[in-house]
């Protein structure tokens, strides 16, 4: 019993790994988890940014959680922009992906530089509203 | 008030114990990815670990023996080893993260960087755990922990559905891994083998004897309740605004943004304020919980009771798992990540945690009049076969899942 919960924590852990990931070329689902990721972190944005547009929010925290946010988007950006597409219809998703990543991020770092400007805010979140509409019109494309 | 200020040990213990970091953000991922079907989950972890609770403060007010020295007593040298090593690692993995996510609570107030509040933390902690009493430790983080119950508000605000409230308290089958993966989580948070540890040991700590047993229960009852109630709370706020968006949530911030909906800045400053004594209080059961299992299992003088001058080897080990936790945290490792790992991989040493106080508590011998009776029996043994299930599928539907995602 012990044996065997051990042996399965070392699989899970190798599974859960990041290098998991690594040694061939992205497939679609992987490639379709990492934009739901860019889809997801757009509507966070959007729900940050419309506070942000109203008034109903602490500019430090709205500063802090938007370059966290921002850090989500680079992260995804860069392990799409360093993962190999075999496949013609994979790679020009990947490279929508990543240029969909840079807009969001560009997106975020409005939020984090004006945190306090309801104007800017209501941009920000019709534009994030939009990018996860975007990527999740991508994601279901695969 | 004497009865509000006795439920201290009850309330930081839940508080500390399933509303830390990781459960913070685990439960608002279950509402966003699963919603309001897995909440049946929380109460019947919650129940687990009152069942468990109440049995190990009664053990203690009838014998003076903590958790360790039961898993000491009934386990021999090689096992109860082993069970001191796997939950020192846990736990100490799970007091970095808590750090971790104390730095990342304090930046958001005054934005400097998490890595120097980290520190501040660090500091912030060692200072309350020199300088205040232990009752006074439970007060400060337990009460002021309490500011999350803004959730349950926050979640009523948002004008649920509550027919489909009241549908997910009741189980239900379900096909998808993710479902079970969320359950078995959920489940489990309620039970992390720290929060058994610093309950017994705190009870040790307050003298209890076999007077308090009113005491014991209403902690065990009000205080994990309480907890279990917040985190119903997080979960169905998360299935109101983060499901319909898509939304995974990811990090603090994010749990934090479900009161700003409905109560704007207020409601942030109160989820943050609620989050900052929760992890703090984490951050305390874990150091404590640590140092007292080392101290048990070696046979050393433990506790905040005496002077921690008095007693080297803990207050070292106290302050040692204390650095440990900080050089994992200053590695900027993801706290979330951390607490979720520890969450599920705790699952395998749950029985190896939960079966002492199960024997000991139906012991006649021990116990003598306050034996477990025919429903705390039955209650524990269906606990403990429920936990020794989890063990089983924990891990697995962690793989099958690719832990939720």
């Amino acid at each position: 019993m012990r044996g065997r919960s051990i042996t399965l924590l070392v699989v899970a852990f190798a599974a859960a790994s990041p290098l998991s990931g690594c040694g061939g070329p992205i497939t679609p689902g992987e490639l379709s988890r990492s934009i739901e990721t860019l889809e997801s972190t757009a509507a966070e944005g959007a729900l940050l940014a419309n506070d942000v547009a109203r008034d109903r929010t602490k500019a430090t925290f709205a500063r802090v959680h938007a370059r966290d946010l921002g850090d989500v988007v680079q992260h995804e950006a860069e392990k799409l922009q360093d993962a190999e597409a075999d496949q013609g219809h994979v790679a020009a998703a990947k490279t929508n992906a990543v240029d969909l990543a840079d807009r969001i991020g560009m997106t975020l770092g409005q939020i984090q530089t004006a945190p306090g400007s309801e104007t800017d805010g209501r941009k920000a979140e019709a534009a994030l509203t939009r990018l996860s509409e975007d990527a999740k019109k991508l994601a279901d494309g695969l | 008030m004497k009865t509000i200020f006795s439920i201290a040990l009850g309330v930081i213990a839940a508080i500390g114990g399933f509303v830390d970091i990781g459960d913070l953000v685990f439960n608002a991922q279950a509402g966003s990815s699963v919603g309001t079907p897995a909440l049946w989950a929380t109460p019947v972890g919650v129940v687990g670990i009152m069942v468990f609770a109440e049995m190990s403060g009664r053990i203690v007010a009838v014998s003076k023996k903590p958790n360790f020295v039961l898993v000491k007593e009934r386990y021999g040298r090689t096992l109860s080893t082993f069970t001191l090593a796997a939950s020192l690692v846990l736990t100490v993995l799970t007091l970095a993260a808590e750090l971790g996510g104390l730095g990342f609570a304090l930046n958001y107030f005054f934005d400097v960087s998490v890595s120097f509040f980290v520190l501040v933390a660090l500091f912030a902690v060692a200072a309350a755990i020199y300088f205040l009493p232990f009752g006074g430790i439970e007060r400060l983080f337990g009460y002021l922990g309490l500011a999350l119950l803004v959730y349950i508000a926050a979640s009523i605000k948002l004008d649920p559905d509550w027919g489909e409230i009241g549908r997910g308290f009741v189980p239900e089958t379900h096909s998808a891994a993710v479902y079970w993966y969320f359950v078995v989580g959920l489940i489990a948070a309620a039970l992390m083998p720290y929060e058994i540890y610093f309950y017994s040991s705190g009870a040790v700590e307050e003298g209890w004897n076999p007077e308090d047993m009113t005491v014991n229960r209403t902690n065990a009852f009000v205080g994990f309740g309480l907890g279990g109630l917040i985190s119903v709370g997080i979960l169905v706020a998360a299935a109101q605004i983060f499901k319909p968006a898509g939304i995974s949530p990811t990090s603090l911030g994010s749990v934090a943004l479900l009161t700003q909906q409905p109560y704007a800045e207020l409601g942030l400053i109160l989820a943050l304020i609620g989050i900052l004594f929760a992890v703090g209080g984490a951050t305390i059961d874990t150091a404590f919980s640590a140092a007292y299992n080392l101290a048990q299992h070696q046979g050393w003088k433990w506790g905040k009771r005496f002077k921690l001058l008095d007693e080297p080897r803990f207050t070292l080990s106290l302050a040692g798992f204390l650095l440990a936790g900080f050089a994992i945290a200053e590695t900027g490792v993801d706290p979330v990540e951390l607490t979720e790992y520890a969450v599920i991989f705790s699952i395998p040493v749950l029985p190896l945690t939960y079966l002492p106080i199960l024997l000991v508590g139906n012991d006649r011998a021990v116990m003598g009049a306050h034996v477990n009776g025919p429903l705390a029996r039955a209650m524990g043994w269906f606990y403990f076969v429920l936990i020794c299930l989890l063990a089983l599928a924990a891990p697995v539907l962690f793989i099958a899942t690719n832990g939720g995602g």
